[in-house]
C-alpha cells in the first residue's frame, strides 16, 4: 500500500481562506493553519468520539453547532470557530465538565497565592483540587480552561468519591479526576487492540475501567501507558514520576531496552530523568512504547542498590577508592596477561561506541580476540547465520504497510509491543495476518489464520509456506507434500492451504519472527524458509531478539572470532561457553554490563564494570554510566544508528556517583597501558572512528536502516541436533525476561517484579490436573539424568503436552532461581522430558540442594 | 363513517398470535402482493402513502430506504422493539396479540429494501412477549414466509431476535445497533447514517414495529386508503397510548389527529378523568416530548391561535407529527399520554421526568450525562422544600444548552430529557414560584447547610452570591 497523494483544498476558516489535504477533519484542517479549537476527547490515532463537545464550531450551511473534530472538512467549507454563540456555549461545557472534576482552584481567584502554599508532603494520591492533582502544570484540561477564558462555575463541585485505583502495577488511576473523554479506551482498544479499558455503567455514574470489575493484570494489560499518555487529565498518573511535578523540560532519546529502538521523550526535573513518554517518530514506534520503555527507565536507573562508585579488593575488604586507584589496579593486573589467561565479556546493552572501544581496548592493548559477548545467545545459529539475516530488507514498518503478514512465535504483550501495534494497524487496513504459533498468543487472537504446529515445527510450516506461496491452487492439501506436512508439524492441512492462498493474494508480505523460534535446535526448516522468501519481491523481515544493540555486538565485532565490519578475525581467543563449561580458566575475567554467572567462576581477579554489582564477589568495579548518564548511539533491528541523549549530568559526589561512560573507562585504562589510540574527547569521536572502519556507519546518527553488505564467509553454524531426550512432555525454552546490562530489570524495576511472568513452568491447566499438580506446586522435569524442580503455573495458553519456561536473557538480580540454572544452560529445545509432582520434603530437599552443585551438567547434554 | 381499526382488529380475537387464525383474514395476503412487485416498486408505494415513522421521529419510512446506496450487496433491517419510552406499550401489544402482523411488515419492508438479514431488537423486560414472537417466527419460517425463495420469488430472508438488556437508549438506532454487535449500547456520531453504514458496517435500516405493521395494510387496502385516514401531513392509522387516572387507560387504534381532548375524555378512548378531577399536565408523546397544560386552566379565547406564553388549557392540540408544534412540543413522539391530574405536585412530576434521563443517558456526551444529573439534582432539591427561584432559571438554561437540537450531543435523548422540563418550568412557573415561596424564606440556605455545609461556604462566586442570597 503506497501512500495515498492527498490533494490539496482550500477552505475558509474564521473568513480566512486556508488549504487543507482532502480527507482531514475540520479540526485537523484548523491545527494545519493554527487556528485553535478547544478540544478534550479528539486525538490524531483515535476515531472520532463526538463526547466533550468542546470543538462545536459554526459551519455555514448546518444546522446548530457541528463538531470540528468529527466533521470532514470539505473543498468550500465556511467555518466559524470563534463567534460569540460558540464562545458562550463550550463555557457553558466546560462549566459543566468541571462540574464532575475535583478541581475548583482551576478557576478560583486565589489560585496563585495558594499555589505557594500548597507545598505539603503526601503519601498518596489526594484528589482534592488541581493543586494536587499529579498533573499539574501539564494538563491539557488546564490549558483548555486557560485558553476558553473560564473564570467561574455556576455549579457546586460534585465529587464522585471513587477509591484512587493502586492496585496494579505502574500507573495510578483516580477516576474522580476523570473527564470520561473515552481517550484512554478509545486507544487501548483501536491502536493497541487489547480492550482492557471500558466504560462501565451508564449516565452520571459511567466510568472507567475493565469489565466486570477486574484488575489491569487480570484483564490482559500490557502495561503500555498508551492510556496514560493520552489522558488530557490527572486521571491517569505514573507512580514513579507521579509527585515529580512539572518537568523542567524532555530530550529526544531512544529506548535502551530492545533492538526495535523506540524513540522516546526523556522528560528531567532538577537534573534527573523523571519519566518517559512516546515520541511520535513516524518509522519505528509511532507514539507507542512497551511496558519496559514506558515505565522502567527511571527505575532501572535509580534503584537504591544503583552501583556508583568504583570500588577494590583490599584483602579482606571491598572498599570504595578513587578512579585513579581502581584503574591503576585493574590495568596493572592487565599488564602482560597472555591471550589464554583474559577474557573479556560484553553486553549486548552497551552503546555502538562502547562495544566498539571494547573490542578495539582488547585486539590493540591486549593483543588478543579474547573479547565475547552474550550477544551470541541473543543471536543463536551464531554470526554467520545473523549476518546473512541482517542483510535481508528488515523493516518495523513494514509490517504496517503489508496486505499480508505471517507472525511466527510472540506474544506482544510486553514483548515487542510496538510490533504488534504495528500489526494491528495493518490489519485494520484489511491485511491478512497468519500465526504460526503453538502457543495461544495476543497476536493469534486477532489472527485470520492461526496454525498451529506442535512445538519446535514451526519452522517447517514456515518452510511450506515458503514453498508454496505464488501457487496456493497446486497445494493440495490431498498431495503427498501437504499430508507429510501436516503430520509432521500438527498443523490442519486445510487451514494451512487457506492461508496458503491468503497469502499469496497479497502483494507486501512481512514476516515477523519471535526470538523463541531461533533458540530451536533443528531449525535448517526456518533458515531455508526465510531465504526462500528473501526471494520473492515485495517482502520485509522483522527478526526479533532480545538486547538493545545485539546487532551493533556483530557488527562491531565485539565476538572473538568478528571483526567490525563483519570481518572474520585471525585466530580465536577464549569464549564465554569455555569458561563455563571449564574448558578454559582465564585469569582476569572482565565483565562489562554482563552478569553470566550465577555464582562466582573459577578465576583469579574478576573485574566488573557495570550498573549494578553483580550477584557474586569480584576483585574490582568500575561504575559504567547508565543510559540516562552518558551519550552514545545504538544499532537497532533495522541497522538504524540512533542517539542516546545524556539527559543527567550532575556533579560527582557520593550521592551522585562517580560514573563514567564505559567507552571512557577503556580509553583511560588503554592510556595506562601505553596506547596512544584512545583519545577520544566524545562518544561522537568514536564513532566518527567507526565510521571511518566499519561500512556503512554514519558519523553522526542519522537513523537511517541499513542491510548488512559483508562479504566475509563467516561459517554458518550448524546446529546441534535435537537432543533425544526421552518422555511425554515437550520442554520448550523461551528467551525471555527483561534483560538489560546482565541485570533482569524485574529485580529493580517493582512493576515487572509484580508481573511475575517469568515464574514457573507454564502448562496447560489440563496437564496440571493429569499430573496430579495444584498451580503453584513444584514439578520435577527430568531431562535424561538431569532433574531439575521448580514452582507450576496453569496457562491455558500453552497448548498440551508442553512445558514452558523462560530462560532469562539475563541472570544478574535472579538469586533466588539459581537452583534452575542447569536448566539455563540447557541448549536443547524443545526437548522430550519427564514429569512428576514433586513432594519436596526432608531428604529430597537436601538433595535438591545438592544438585546445585552440578551447573555444568547439562552443557555435557 | 366509523373507523374500522386495523393494526389492533385482533385484540380479543382468541388465539390471534397463531399462524391460522392471522391468515384466515388476508393474513400475508400483503406481502405475497409485494413479492410479486419490484423492490422499488414497493418503496414508491410507501413513498406515496406518506408512512411516517412511528417511533418517535416521524420520518417517512419510503425516504429513509430510499437513502440506502443503490449498490449494496448486504443490507440489514433493524426492527425497533425496544420500546422503552415511559407511557408507551403500543409495540407491545402489537407483539402480544398480532406478532404475525410485524413478521408480515418485516418481510415486506425486508423484500422492499432487499435486505438479507432481519434483526428484531427486543426490549430486554419483554419476556412473555419474546416467546410469543419468537414462536411466530418458527411458524412462519416452517410456513416458508421466511428463509429461502420465499413464496417462490426467489427473495431470502432470515429474522432473527436479539434482547436488549435493559436500556433506553438502547431504542435510539445507533445505540441501537451497536448494542446488537454485542457492545456497549450508546449511539453513534451520525453521519454516516444507518443508511449507508449500520450494523457490521453495512447499510441498515432501523424501523419501528408500528411502522412495519402498517405496511401489510398499505399493500392490500392501497394507497388510497391510507392517506384517507388522518390529517394532511400525517396519514395513516396510530395507536394512541393513554395512562393516568383516567377512566379507561389503554391503547386505543384511531387515524392520526386526535386531539389530546378526545383521547383523555373520547367515549372510544380515555372517558375522562376518575372522580371528575381536572387535569394538570399531560405528557401526550412519551416523555420526551415535553408537556402540555390541562383544562384546570382557562380556556384560550382564540383557540385557533395556541399561544404557549400564556396559561390557558392546551388540550385542544392535534396529535399528530405536526400540530403538536404550535404547543411548543418537540414532536409526536410515541403518541402514549399520561395524564396528571391537577391535585399532584407539580415538582413531583419534574423529579419523576428528570430522573429517568439521568438515570438512562449513557454517558458519552458531556451536556446529557451532567445536564441530566444536575437538572436531577436540583429538582430533588426543589421537591425537598429547598428550591430557589434561580434554580428554575437554572433548569432552563440547562435544557437549553443540551441536545441534538442545538447541536450538543450525538444523539436525542438529551432533547429529550431537557424538553419536558424546560415545557414544565416554562408552563407552570407560577405554581414553582408559588411552591418556593411556601417554603419560607431562608428553607434553601438552611438546607444546603445541612446537607453540605462545605458547598454553602463554596468559593465559586456565581453560586454564592447570586443564589444562596438572592
Ligand atoms: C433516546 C431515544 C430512544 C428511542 N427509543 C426508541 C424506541 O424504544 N423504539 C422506537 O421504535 N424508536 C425509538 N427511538 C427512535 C429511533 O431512534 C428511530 O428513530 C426509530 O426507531 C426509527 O423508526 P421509524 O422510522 O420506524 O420511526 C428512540 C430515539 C431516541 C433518541
Ligand atoms: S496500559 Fe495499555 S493495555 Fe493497559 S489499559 Fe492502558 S492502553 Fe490498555
Ligand atoms: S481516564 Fe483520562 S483518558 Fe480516560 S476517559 Fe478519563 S480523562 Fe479521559
Ligand atoms: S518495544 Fe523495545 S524499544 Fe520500544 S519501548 Fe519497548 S523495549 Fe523499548
Ligand atoms: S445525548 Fe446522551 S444518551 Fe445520547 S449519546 Fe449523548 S450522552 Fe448518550
Ligand atoms: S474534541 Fe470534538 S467532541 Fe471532543
Amino acid at each position: 500500500m503506497s501512500p495515498r497523494k492527498t490533494r490539496l483544498r482550500k477552505m475558509e476558516i474564521n473568513h480566512r481562506e486556508v488549504s487543507f489535504p482532502e480527507g482531514v477533519t475540520v479540526l485537523r484542517a484548523a491545527e494545519l493553519n493554527d487556528v485553535y479549537i478547544p478540544s478534550l476527547c479528539s486525538h490524531k490515532d483515535l476515531t472520532p468520539f463526538g463526547g466533550c463537545r468542546m470543538c462545536i464550531v459554526e459551519i455555514e450551511g448546518m444546522r446548530g453547532y457541528p463538531l470540528a473534530c468529527s466533521t470532514v472538512a470539505a473543498e468550500g467549507m465556511k467555518v466559524l470557530t470563534d463567534t460569540a454563540a460558540v464562545r458562550e456555549m463550550r463555557k457553558e461545557i466546560l462549566q459543566l465538565i468541571l462540574s464532575e472534576h475535583p478541581a475548583s482552584c482551576l478557576i478560583c481567584d486565589e489560585k496563585t497565592e495558594c499555589r505557594e502554599n500548597q507545598f505539603t508532603i503526601r503519601k498518596a494520591g489526594v484528589t482534592t483540587g488541581c493543586q494536587n492533582c499529579p498533573n499539574d502544570g501539564q494538563c491539557e484540561l488546564q490549558e483548555v480552561v486557560e485558553k476558553v477564558g473560564l473564570t467561574d462555575i455556576e455549579y457546586p463541585v460534585y465529587y464522585r468519591g471513587y477509591e484512587a485505583e493502586h492496585d496494579d502495577p505502574f500507573f495510578d488511576r483516580d477516576y474522580n479526576m476523570c473527564i470520561l473523554c473515552g481517550r484512554c479506551v478509545r486507544m487501548c482498544q483501536e491502536v493497541r487492540g487489547t480492550g482492557v479499558l471500558a466504560f462501565k455503567f451508564r449516565g452520571p455514574l459511567a466510568q472507567i475501567g475493565p469489565a466486570f470489575a477486574k484488575s489491569h493484570v487480570e484483564a490482559g494489560c500490557e502495561f503500555c501507558g498508551a492510556c496514560v499518555s493520552v489522558c488530557p487529565t490527572g486521571a491517569l498518573a505514573d507512580k514513579v514520576s507521579k509527585w515529580d511535578g512539572q518537568p523542567d523540560g524532555f530530550e529526544l532519546s531512544t529506548c535502551p531496552f530492545c533492538g526495535l529502538g523506540c524513540q522516546i521523550e526523556l522528560y528531567h526535573k532538577d537534573g534527573r530523568l523523571s519519566k518517559v513518554h512516546p515520541n511520535l517518530d513516524p518509522v519505528v514506534n509511532d507514539g507507542q512504547l512497551c511496558v519496559r520503555g514506558r515505565f522502567s527507565l527511571p527505575e532501572a536507573t535509580h534503584h537504591h542498590t544503583r552501583a556508583r562508585k568504583p570500588m577494590l579488593r583490599r584483602g579482606k575488604y571491598f572498599r570504595e577508592v578513587t578512579w585513579n586507584e581502581a584503574l591503576d589496579d585493574v590495568a596493572e593486573k592487565l599488564k602482560g596477561l597472555k591471550p589464554a589467561d583474559f577474557l573479556m565479556v560484553v553486553s549486548g546493552d552497551l552503546t555502538n561506541e562502547s562495544l566498539y572501544t571494547a573490542q578495539k581496548f582488547v585486539r590493540t592493548c591486549l593483543k588478543s580476540n579474547s573479547i565475547d559477548s552474550t550477544a551470541r545467545d541473543l543471536l543463536p545459529g551464531g554470526p554467520g547465520l545473523w549476518a546473512k539475516l541482517f542483510s535481508l530488507p528488515i523493516s518495523i514498518k513494514g509490517l504496517r504497510e503489508a496486505d499480508a503478514i505471517i507472525a511466527v512465535g510472540l506474544d506482544s504483550r510486553f514483548y515487542f509491543s510496538v510490533a504488534g501495534v504495528e500489526i494491528r494497524h495493518a490489519l485494520k487496513d484489511g491485511a491478512a495476518l497468519i500465526t504460526i504459533d503453538p502457543r495461544d498468543s495476543n497476536l493469534a487472537r486477532y489472527t485470520n489464520y492461526w496454525l498451529q504446529p506442535t512445538p519446535g515445527q514451526e519452522g517447517a510450516v514456515l518452510k511450506a509456506i515458503a514453498n508454496n506461496i505464488r501457487r496456493a491452487t497446486d497445494f493440495s492439501p490431498r498431495g503427498a507434500a501437504g499430508k507429510d506436512i501436516a503430520k509432521k508439524t500438527g498443523v490442519d492441512k486445510v487451514l494451512l492451504e487457506e492461508a496458503i492462498g491468503a497469502l499469496s493474494a497479497g502483494e507486501h508480505l512481512a514476516v515477523l519472527l519471535g526470538p523463541t523460534v531461533f533458540e530451536y535446535n533443528a531449525n535448517e526448516d526456518l533458515v531455508d524458509a526465510l531465504l526462500k522468501l528473501a526471494g520473492r519481491k515485495n517482502t520485509s523481515f522483522l527478526p526479533l531478539y532480545n538486547g538493545a544493540n545485539t546487532r551493533g555486538v556483530l557488527e562491531l565485532g565485539a565476538l572473538g572470532e568478528v571483526l567490525p565490519g563483519v570481518a572474520k578475525a585471525k585466530g580465536q581467543g577464549l569464549s564465554l561457553a569455555d569458561v563455563i563449561s571449564s574448558r578454559a580458566k582465564p585469569k582476569v575475567l572482565y565483565l562489562v554490563g554482563e552478569v553470566p554467572f550465577f555464582e562466582r567462576p573459577d578465576c583469579d581477579y574478576i573485574i566488573a564494570q557495570d550498573i549494578y554489582y553483580p550477584p557474586f564477589e569480584i576483585d574490582a568495579f568500575l561504575p559504567a554510566a547508565s543510559f540516562a548518564e552518558a551519550e552514545g548511539t545504538l544499532t537497532n533491528v533495522e541497522g538504524r544508528v540512533q542517539e542516546l541523549v545524556q539527559i543527567e549530568d550532575l556533579p560527582d559526589g557520593a550521592v551522585a556517583g562517580f560514573m563514567r561512560p564505559d567507552w571512557y573507562i577503556f580509553s583511560r585504562l588503554a592510556e595506562r597501558l601505553n596506547s596512544r589510540e584512545f583519545k577520544y574527547k566524545s562518544a561522537r569521536a568514536v564513532l566518527k572512528e567507526i565510521s571511518k572502519t566499519v561500512p556503512g556507519y554514519p558519523a553522526k546518527p542519522n537513523r537511517k536502516p541499513r542491510r548488512l553488505a559483508s562479504k566475509a564467509k563467516l561459517p554458518v553454524e550448524k546446529r546441534k541436533a535435537p537432543v533425544a531426550g526421552t518422555g511425554p512432555y515437550l520442554l520448550i525454552a523461551e528467551p525471555a525476561g527483561f534483560g538489560h546490562r546482565g541485570i533482569d530489570l524485574s529485580s529493580k524495576v517493582e512493576g515487572l517484579e509484580e508481573l511475575a511472568l517469568e515464574e514457573g513452568f507454564r502448562l496447560n491447566p489440563d496437564d496440571l490436573q493429569k499430573l496430579q499438580i495444584e498451580p503453584g506446586e513444584n514439578i520435577a522435569i527430568s531431562i535424561n539424568k538431569l532433574t531439575v524442580t521448580g514452582p507450576t503455573k496453569a496457562d491455558a495458553e500453552c497448548p498440551h503436552g508442553a512445558i514452558y519456561y523462560y530462560r532469562p536473557v539475563a541472570l544478574g538480580g535472579l538469586e533466588q532461581r539459581a537452583n534452575l540454572e542447569p536448566l539455563y544452560r540447557l541448549r536443547a529445545s524443545p526437548v522430550k522430558v519427564k514429569a512428576r509432582a514433586a513432594k519436596a520434603t526432608g531428604k529430597k530437599a537436601k538433595k535438591k540442594a545438592a544438585s546445585r552443585k552440578i551447573p555444568m551438567a547439562a552443557s555435557t547434554l | 363513517m366509523a373507523f374500522e381499526p386495523v393494526l389492533m382488529k385482533h385484540v380479543n380475537v382468541p388465539n390471534s398470535t397463531a399462524l391460522t387464525v392471522y391468515k384466515s383474514d388476508g393474513g400475508y395476503e400483503g406481502a405475497a402482493k409485494a413479492l410479486k412487485m419490484k423492490p422499488d416498486e414497493v418503496v414508491d408505494l410507501v413513498k406515496q402513502a406518506n408512512l411516517r415513522g412511528r417511533g418517535g421521529a416521524g420520518f417517512p419510512a419510503g425516504i429513509k430506504w430510499g437513502f440506502l446506496p443503490p449498490d449494496r450487496e448486504v443490507t440489514y433491517l433493524c426492527v425497533n422493539a425496544d420500546e422503552s419510552e415511559p407511557p408507551t406499550f403500543c409495540n407491545r401489544i402489537t407483539i402480544e396479540t398480532d406478532p404475525h402482523m410485524l413478521l408480515e411488515g418485516i418481510l415486506i419492508a425486508g423484500y422492499a429494501t432487499k435486505t438479507t438479514i432481519a434483526y428484531i431488537y427486543m426490549r430486554g423486560e419483554f419476556t412473555e412477549q419474546f416467546h410469543i414472537l419468537q414462536k411466530a417466527i418458527d411458524e412462519a419460517c416452517a410456513a416458508g414466509y421466511f428463509g429461502k425463495n420465499i413464496l417462490g420469488s426467489g427473495y431470502d430472508l432470515e429474522c432473527y431476535i436479539h434482547r436488549g438488556a435493559g436500556a433506553y437508549v438502547c431504542g435510539e438506532e445507533t445505540g441501537l445497533i451497536e448494542s446488537l454487535e454485542g457492545k456497549r449500547g450508546w449511539p453513534r456520531i451520525k453521519p454516516p447514517f444507518p443508511a449507508v453504514e449500520g450494523a457490521f458496517h453495512k447499510p441498515t435500516v432501523v424501523n419501528n414495529v408500528e411502522t412495519l405493521a402498517c405496511l401489510p395494510h398499505i399493500l392490500t387496502r392501497g394507497v388510497e386508503w391510507f392517506t384517507s385516514l388522518g390529517t394532511e401531513t400525517s396519514a395513516g392509522p396510530k395507536m394512541y397510548c393513554v395512562s393516568g387516572p383516567v377512566n379507561r387507560p389503554g391503547c386505543y387504534e384511531a387515524p392520526l389527529g386526535i386531539s389530546c381532548r378526545e383521547l383523555i375524555y373520547g367515549e372510544d378512548f380515555g372517558q375522562g378523568m376518575r372522580d371528575g378531577k381536572k387535569v394538570k399536565v399531560v405528557l401526550p408523546g412519551g416523555l420526551s416530548m415535553g408537556a402540555l397544560r390541562g383544562d384546570m386552566f382557562p380556556k384560550n379565547p382564540n383557540p385557533d391561535q395556541p399561544d404557549p406564553k400564556q396559561d390557558y388549557d392546551e388540550l385542544d392540540c392535534i396529535l399528530d407529527f405536526d400540530d403538536v408544534r404550535r404547543y411548543d412540543l418537540l414532536g409526536l413522539g410515541t403518541a402514549a399520554a399520561v395524564v396528571v391530574p391537577e391535585d399532584v405536585d407539580i415538582r413531583e412530576v419534574l423529579v419523576n421526568i428528570t430522573r429517568f434521563y439521568a438515570l438512562e443517558s449513557c454517558g458519552q456526551c458531556t451536556q446529557c450525562r451532567e445536564g441530566t444529573m444536575w437538572m436531577y439534582q436540583i429538582a430533588q432539591r426543589l421537591r425537598a422544600g429547598a428550591g430557589r427561584v434561580c434554580d428554575l432559571n437554572l433548569l432552563v438554561e440547562i435544557s437549553q444548552n443540551l441536545g441534538m437540537m442545538p447541536g450538543l450531543s450525538i444523539c436525542g435523548l438529551s432533547d429529550g430529557g431537557g424538553w419536558p422540563v424546560r415545557n414544565l418550568v416554562q408552563k407552570f412557573r407560577k405554581e414553582f414560584e408559588q411552591r418556593i415561596a411556601e417554603q419560607g424564606a431562608d428553607a434553601a440556605a438552611r438546607r444546603i447547610k445541612e446537607i453540605n455545609p462545605a458547598a454553602y461556604e463554596s468559593p465559586i462566586r456565581g453560586y454564592q452570591a447570586a443564589e444562596v442570597h438572592p
